[in-house]
């Protein structure tokens, strides 16, 4: 549609154009000329179209964190909810590199070099799966202390008060039938082997009985947090305090002081993963489904990029394909530019 | 009218005055891009690198904020300003250069402004009846709500813990 623009003879303008339109039928035939009405390629257009869209489509996701944040009485500080800064900065440069790779790609396959535009766009698709790698790590490590965007995975509680007093009551008293599979090694004893699968056992009373010697220093230590849970919630005269206690001894919010140097105070949960027991973290709720919608929407986006990156390099990376590289370079560089703006709300704010 | 045609193709239409002309100018444009045919005038591989070590920098500065060097620890504000201009600056970069915004044509701004005028309105509407939220609440709701002083009981707890028990900590 370009060469037909082309097709303009030079110094041929506006005023000439209107001169013939006067004199219309005097040269006998009309020479019809198509122009584009936007100085670009269709797809070009559409993508920038869809960029807009998607401009619009983050900056309400973006728009809704910051207002419920801002808005929020209390929202958890990074470490509250075991988010690690160095690690979103490395991942930040990942990718950024991803889009420097993409924007080689995208020059190698103007210049016709097309090998080199090959391994440019590989190192962009491994760029992106390993980001997406870093974000599956973390992912894992929210779900391993409980934070799910919504119950019953979730185990996190806005305050320690009377309801998750019941709420831990309520998992222990789940642990005291617990099937004999699920027994932990340490805490076996010889009979076990013998009675058949899939009893119940009171894994509670094991715990408590075990002998110390079975058990490592981090064990009893913890064994002693958990004795004091167990007094702390049967208690007739329990204070507002004494959950909080509770809370601090299952999953403790590190403190900003500790936390500077990545300090992870560990707590019931992470002496023994099995006991999946419920967690205070003030507005961890609102943070988590937060949380999930923004990076999840993202990883989604990147997906899609990276599903992308994988169909173009089926193809001949030469000079007729550089107008799909840019394409989609545009749209990764918009991925980019959205985790700019979620690595510092997300994980310095 | 086809004289200043030549020097716009080297420097983008950026500072053209005149529609029909530069109507003109970017058909002649988006031609050679069509062909691949790259004058050089935009991008280039030095280029995209300085870029690249300035979003690495920024990135960095960015981090800073989070380290102990930073000296405003005490007052977030300072450090979310400051994040939030590194992160414009940031997006500019990576608008301007690697999505070749910077060397396009006025196009851009049809495009790019109603869908941020949109993006900041989306976000203002939600102020009254999200942002504010709080400003009112039902007597259930705040026996309910996390509210500051969750936040002070749990560090309380935290440091009488470290108190009987410093090993455990």
């Amino acid at each position: 549609m370009n060469a037909s623009a082309h097709s303009i003879p030079h110094g041929h303008d506006d005023r000439d154009a209107h001169g013939h339109d006067d004199h219309g039928g005097g040269h006998g035939h009309i020479v019809l000329q198509y122009q584009p009405g936007l100085p670009l390629s269709k797809g070009k257009l559409i993508m920038w179209l869809f960029l807009s869209t998607e401009i619009m489509f983050f900056a309400a996701l973006l728009g809704s964190y910051v207002v419920l944040r801002f808005g929020a009485a209390v929202w958890p500080k990074p470490h509250h909810v075991h988010l690690s800064e160095p690690i979103g900065a490395f991942n930040t440069f990942v990718l950024i590199c991803s889009s420097v790779t993409i924007v080689l790609a995208l020059e190698a396959a103007k210049a016709n070099k097309v090998a080199m535009a090959k391994n440019w766009m590989l190192a962009t698709l491994l760029l992106g799966s390993l980001f997406l790698g870093i974000k599956g790590y973390e992912y894992s490590a929210k779900f391993s202390h409980g934070i799910y965007p919504a119950q019953p995975h979730s185990r996190i509680y806005e305050k320690p008060d009377l309801y998750y007093g019941s709420a831990v009551r309520a998992r222990l008293d789940e642990l005291r039938k617990v099937p004999l599979g699920l027994v932990p090694a340490g805490l076996r004893d010889e009979a076990d082997s013998s009675a058949e699968a899939g009893g119940t056992v009171d894994l509670l009373k094991r715990l408590d009985e075990a002998p110390a010697e079975k058990l490592s220093a981090e064990q009893q230590t913890a064994r002693g947090r958990f004795q004091k849970v167990q007094k702390m919630l049967t208690n007739p005269g329990q204070q507002p305090f004494d959950l909080a206690v509770v809370a601090d001894q299952i999953m403790p919010l590190p403190s900003e002081g500790a936390g500077s140097h990545g300090g992870h105070a560990s707590g019931l949960n992470d002496d023994f993963p099995w006991l999946r027991l419920p967690t205070v973290i003030p507005g961890g709720n609102m943070w988590a489904s937060t949380y999930f919608l923004l990076t999840g929407f993202h990883a989604i986006h990147v997906a899609v990029g990276l599903l992308v990156f994988a169909i173009l390099l089926t193809y001949r990376l030469d000079r007729k394909r550089a107008g799909m590289i840019e394409n989609a370079g545009l749209y990764w560089h918009f991925v980019d530019l959205v985790w700019i703006f979620l690595f510092p709300l997300l994980y310095l704010f | 009218m086809s004289e200043p045609t030549s020097p716009a193709d080297s420097h983008g239409p950026i500072t053209r005055v005149g529609a029909p002309s530069s109507t003109v100018a970017h058909d002649h444009d988006s031609g050679h891009d069509d062909h691949g045919d790259d004058h050089g005038s935009h991008g280039g591989i030095g280029q995209y690198l300085a870029v690249f070590a300035a979003l690495c920098l920024l990135t960095t500065m960015s981090f800073l904020t989070y380290s102990s060097v930073w000296p405003w620890r005490d007052q977030p504000h300072v450090g979310w300003a400051f994040m939030m201009a590194v992160s414009c600056t940031k997006a500019m970069l990576v608008v301007l250069f690697f999505m070749h915004v910077l060397w396009e044509a006025n196009w851009k701004f049809v495009l790019t402004i109603p869908a941020a005028m949109m993006a900041i309105f989306l976000a203002l509407m939600l102020v009254p009846d999200v942002g504010l939220r709080n400003r009112m609440v039902s007597q259930e709701r705040l026996l309910h709500m996390a509210r500051p002083n969750d936040l002070l009981l749990m560090e309380q707890a935290a440091e009488a813990q470290v108190l009987a028990d410093p090993v455990a900590h």
